[in-house]
């Protein structure tokens, strides 16, 4: 029988809070950028689970999983593969990299050089890797999992903006409260091992519930009101650059996945508001003076949600 | 901002200026003031829908007003309608000359755009500043106000008028708050409370207005004093001066009245305005008058034109000055002929008590020089030593007429000051009539009583096909004695004006009864009756204006009452309108209700909102029942399949929950609630 997405999210949410407890909504977000094939960026202070997050992820559905320690000396080929010369049959053969896997978690990605974080631009927006002019297919579902440390800049390099537009959502994790705290030690102290996790789902099952994801009905007044948002981002007065029509593809396609973990079928202006953070605060540019008044994009894209009308679908009602 | 803000600001705006209609006369200022504030609208509704334009929007506000009023006010300067520069020009004047000329000219001042540009011009600015405000409601009124003072400055509105122009103007600032703040309805409360006191219990008096100072500078090089033509005209007699035509009764003609005397010369006053439209009675005149009416012909070079005592109206191709207090009329310069008519008040009606009349207490007696001790002897003699009364005035000028000889020939004297004046009184006994008017105004002003010097012309007798011809020969100078009510009152002590005219004023008819009941030469005058004072009324300054004061009342209450009876009224109307509605549109209608009740209780709404949102916001009981509406509200709109009758039930019911949750705050914030309007 066939698994709605609602219920593929039930199992996968329920394995990886066996060991990230307390943090059900970035759970519930990350599963969202698993259903709508988008990649996670995961930020924040060193011990918080991020790549714990990452690892739970990964073993929970029934794929390949491979991860990459992003450090200064590692090279693109390592990450997309190389043409290795065989003597014996006196050819080149493709020795495929770290990225061919179902899930790539890349850790620390800000500690890789430009070069080596650019060899992830190519894979991530179309799923393929091109070495010596030849096209390599990744296997599918495809999703890459980063993490990054925003406080400890030595020896890091900030992520390009094109490559930042390509992860569909950028997660913090925040501290745990007090209870959830206790409940991760308890774990420690007990020996779970997000690699002894068991898979959940297997990848048709995900592959099904991705397409049903994709098939949503969302109404042209929730794709207006996406899109004005988006829109607003460029004509606001201390944003350089905004979010461009790819992030609102990203807002539209996150909010059916969002959707899809609530069990609806349907999209509605909520789904669009709950990820609008997530998929828009990490692309936005704002103007030096802005950032000078200690302006961030979480605040501008904060403003926005409260002004932008919210649509209502009937016209035309009395009293409105 | 929405456009209800801008049309209830564009209102306040346009009150004050069409407080300025005792000015312009309401009619004359409407079309202009319109056009400027629906130019505003305009533009305003234009920024709306092109955002883009909102930068330019104050440049745009006065482009487009100053168009309106060029096509409104300035259309005969247009080409087809397309302005040219004429009209660019004129609106500049506008700018600058156009209160200024108002300031100088009589009120209610001619229509014309040169004189009341400067109130359209003024409206544009306010309203163009004031919608770039308009996000601060209460900062966008202070233009207006500020616009309403300037306005009360130039003529204060009185009594029932300034109550339903105060209550006017609060309504259209209240509209201002349609999201009612504390501190916004404190403000248009307090506003109309202090306009509606105001109005009703500043005591009544002669306002301030900043025209009392204002007068028009007027040009006058040396002009010779027609008072020193007199003997000249006298020796070509029959000369024509100008000539009338008119079917009421003229005794007389003035063109200029002197009442400086330095013991030299006479001089005249400057204190000239343009004539306006129509002048009302002098202040002190309290008996009634009659309006009567002349078309006069007058041939070029001459400055002064022929007028009378209390001019109202000059109508035709002359645009003179006129002196209100002398009665006279002054062109700008000597030019061609001229023809114009005429209107102007004489005392009407009973005056029999003249004769008793006390001179006005308020009039300065005058100025006379160094007065020998001869001459005061002789004006005590000539007055019998009585107090100064319009009898006493009386008795003298028949002195003089008695005791005196108007020369006639050709050898006449001339001058009136000091030296020719006592010959003419102590020695010679014979003059024209400038010597007796000018020795008539010194022995009165010597026994206190208010004279002054009118130099014109008689008015012949015989008037030939219709037209009366004045000649040199009619010139005329004869004193005028203020008396109290009346005004200046015209005498005659040189008997030159006693035949003038078809028929006798009523004024003459009265002055000639009674010189006849006047006690012989050689009797004391009896004594004036000495009026009663004043009673004092209990009720000191205020009487008058319980009128006023109750209509403001009246007025206060009905606006309470409408807020009070209103506001909850609409509200129920408009639940009853959403509860009758169905499918979706049910659901929608049950959230925008439970969206309003959370807002009357004061939880900050912004178009962002949905119904999880006000439920984070909202806390308390009313989360539960905000999220049960909102799953019912995301299913009617974005699931595609609507609503059923139920969903719309459940809708309501989650919204009955929410009224439910609501009750159980304080008094004082529900009745809060039940007032406030969105």
């Amino acid at each position: 029988m066939t698994q709605t997405p609602g219920q593929v999210y039930e199992l996968i949410a329920a394995n990886v809070q066996k060991v990230v407890r307390g943090k059900p909504q970035v759970v519930r977000l990350a599963v969202a950028a698993l259903f709508s094939e988008g990649h996670l960026l995961i930020e924040d202070v060193p011990g918080l689970g991020k790549t714990t997050l990452a690892r739970c992820l990964a073993r929970s559905i029934g794929g390949t999983w491979n991860r990459i320690q992003f450090t200064p000396d590692l090279l693109p080929g390592d990450i997309t593969g190389v043409q290795v010369y065989h003597q014996r049959d006196e050819k080149f053969a493709f020795h495929p990299g770290s990225v061919f896997a179902n899930v790539v978690l890349a850790d620390e990605i800000n500690r890789g050089t430009p070069k080596t974080q650019s060899a992830l631009l190519e894979v991530m927006s179309e799923q393929r890797v091109t070495v010596d002019a030849v096209g390599h297919d990744v296997p599918r579902p495809f999703l890459v999992i980063a993490t990054q440390n925003p406080i400890d800049m030595a020896g890091t390099y900030r992520l390009p903006e094109a490559q930042l537009d390509r992860f569909l959502m950028r997660l913090r994790m925040g501290y745990p409260d007090r209870a959830s705290e206790v409940l991760v030690v308890m774990s420690d102290r007990a020996g779970v091992d997000p690699d002894e996790l068991e898979a959940v789902v297997d990848l048709p099952t995900l592959q099904g519930a991705i397409t049903q994801v994709r098939a949503a009905r969302i109404e042209h007044a929730v794709i207006d009101y996406a899109t004005g948002i988006t829109s607003a981002t460029r004509q606001h007065s201390e944003v350089r650059y905004g979010a461009s029509p790819r992030g609102t593809i990203a807002l539209v396609r996150a909010a059916q996945a969002l959707a899809a973990t609530y069990g609806r079928a349907f999209v509605t202006v909520d789904d669009i508001k709950e990820v609008a953070h997530p998929v828009l605060d990490h692309r936005l540019i704002l103007k030096p003076e802005a950032e000078l008044r200690q302006r961030k994009a979480e605040g501008i894209v904060a403003d926005l949600l409260a002004e932008v009308p919210v649509p209502i679908a009937v016209t035309s009602v009395a009293g409105a | 901002m929405t456009r209800g803000h801008a049309v209830w600001l564009l209102l306040a705006t346009a009150v004050p200026g069409l407080l300025f209609a005792p000015v312009f006369g309401l009619w004359a200022l409407v079309p202009p003031v319109a056009g400027v504030v629906v130019a505003c609208y305009v533009v305003f509704e234009l920024c709306l829908r092109f955002p883009a334009l909102l930068p330019w929007r104050p440049l745009l506000a006065l482009v487009a007003g100053a168009l309106a009023l060029i096509e409104v006010a300035l259309f005969d300067t247009t080409r087809s309608g397309l302005p040219t520069p004429d009209s660019l020009s004129r609106l500049a004047a506008g700018v600058t000359d156009s209160w200024q000329l108002t300031l100088q000219s009589t009120w209610p001042v001619r229509p014309e755009p040169e004189l009341l540009l400067f109130v359209p011009l003024l409206v544009l600015f306010t309203a163009s500043v004031g919608i770039e405000l308009l996000r601060r409601p209460a900062a966008s009124v202070l233009p207006s106000l500020v616009l309403l003072l300037l306005s009360q400055t130039f003529i204060a509105v009185s009594g029932t008028v300034a109550t339903l122009v105060a209550l006017a103007y609060a309504v259209a600032v209240a509209g201002l708050f349609v999201t009612p703040t504390r501190t916004a309805v404190a403000l248009t409360v307090g506003l109309s409370v202090v306009a509606g006191v105001a109005v009703v219990a500043v005591p009544t008096g002669p306002a301030y207005s900043v025209r009392q100072n204002q007068f028009a500078q007027v040009p006058l090089p040396r002009e010779v004093s027609p008072l020193a033509e007199v003997a000249a005209r006298l020796a070509d007699p029959e000369a024509e001066v100008f000539r009338y035509t008119s079917d009421d009764p003229v005794d007389r003609w003035r063109l200029v009245v002197l009442d400086g005397f330095d013991g030299v010369t006479w001089t005249a006053g400057d204190r000239y305005r343009r004539m306006g439209a129509e002048i009302g009675p002098p202040a002190g005149t309290t008996v009634p008058t009659a309006e009567h009416s002349a078309r006069i012909k007058v041939p070029g070079g001459q400055r002064w034109l022929p007028s009378q005592a209390m001019p109202t109206s000059v109508s035709g191709a002359v645009r003179p000055f006129v002196d209100q207090d002398a009665g006279t009329l002054l062109l700008p310069q000597r030019g061609g002929p001229v023809e114009y008519d005429l209107r102007w008040r004489e005392p009407f009606g009973d005056l029999a008590g003249l004769a008793d009349a006390a001179v006005s207490s308020d009039v300065p007696t005058g100025d006379l020089g160094t007065v020998r001790d001869e001459v005061a002897q002789l004006a005590r003699t000539a007055t019998r030593d009585a107090r100064p009364t319009f009898r006493t005035a009386l008795v003298l000028e028949q002195y003089l007429s008695d005791n005196y000889k108007v020369a006639t020939g050709s050898q006449l004297p001339t001058g009136s000051g000091w030296p020719q004046l006592r010959e003419f009184l102590l020695d010679t006994k014979r003059g024209t009539s400038e010597q007796f008017a000018a020795s008539y105004v010194v022995l009165a002003r010597i026994v206190g009583i208010p004279a002054r010097l009118a130099v014109g012309y008689r008015a012949p007798r015989e008037p030939v096909d219709g037209e009366t011809v004045v000649r040199n020969k009619d010139v005329l100078a004869w004193p005028e004695v203020a008396v109290e009510g009346v005004g200046w009152v015209p005498l005659d002590p040189a008997g030159a004006a006693s035949d003038a005219g078809p028929a006798p004023t009523k004024l003459a008819e009265v002055m000639a009864k009674a010189r006849a009941e006047l006690p012989p030469p050689d009797e004391q005058l009896p004594d004036p009756p000495v009026s009663e004072p004043p009673a004092v009324d209990e009720g000191g300054s205020w009487t008058g204006i319980w009128t006023p004061a109750l209509w403001a009342l009246a007025g206060m209450l009905a606006l309470f009452v409408v807020v009070l009876l209103a506001v909850p009224v609409a509200k129920l109307v408009r639940t009853a309108r959403r509860k009758r509605l169905t499918g979706a549109r049910g659901v929608v209608g049950a959230w925008w209700e439970a969206r309003d009740l959370l807002r009357a209780h004061g939880t900050r709404i912004t178009p962002g909102m949905t119904a999880r949102d006000l439920a984070a916001v909202s806390g308390g009981a009313v989360v539960d029942s905000l999220r049960h509406l909102a799953v019912h509200l995301d299913a009617a709109l974005w699931s595609g399949e609507g609503a059923d009758e139920g969903r719309v039930r459940a809708a309501w019911k989650a919204v009955a929950e929410i009224r439910g949750a609501l009750a159980g705050r304080s008094f004082g914030a529900r009745i809060r609630a039940v007032f406030v309007i969105r």
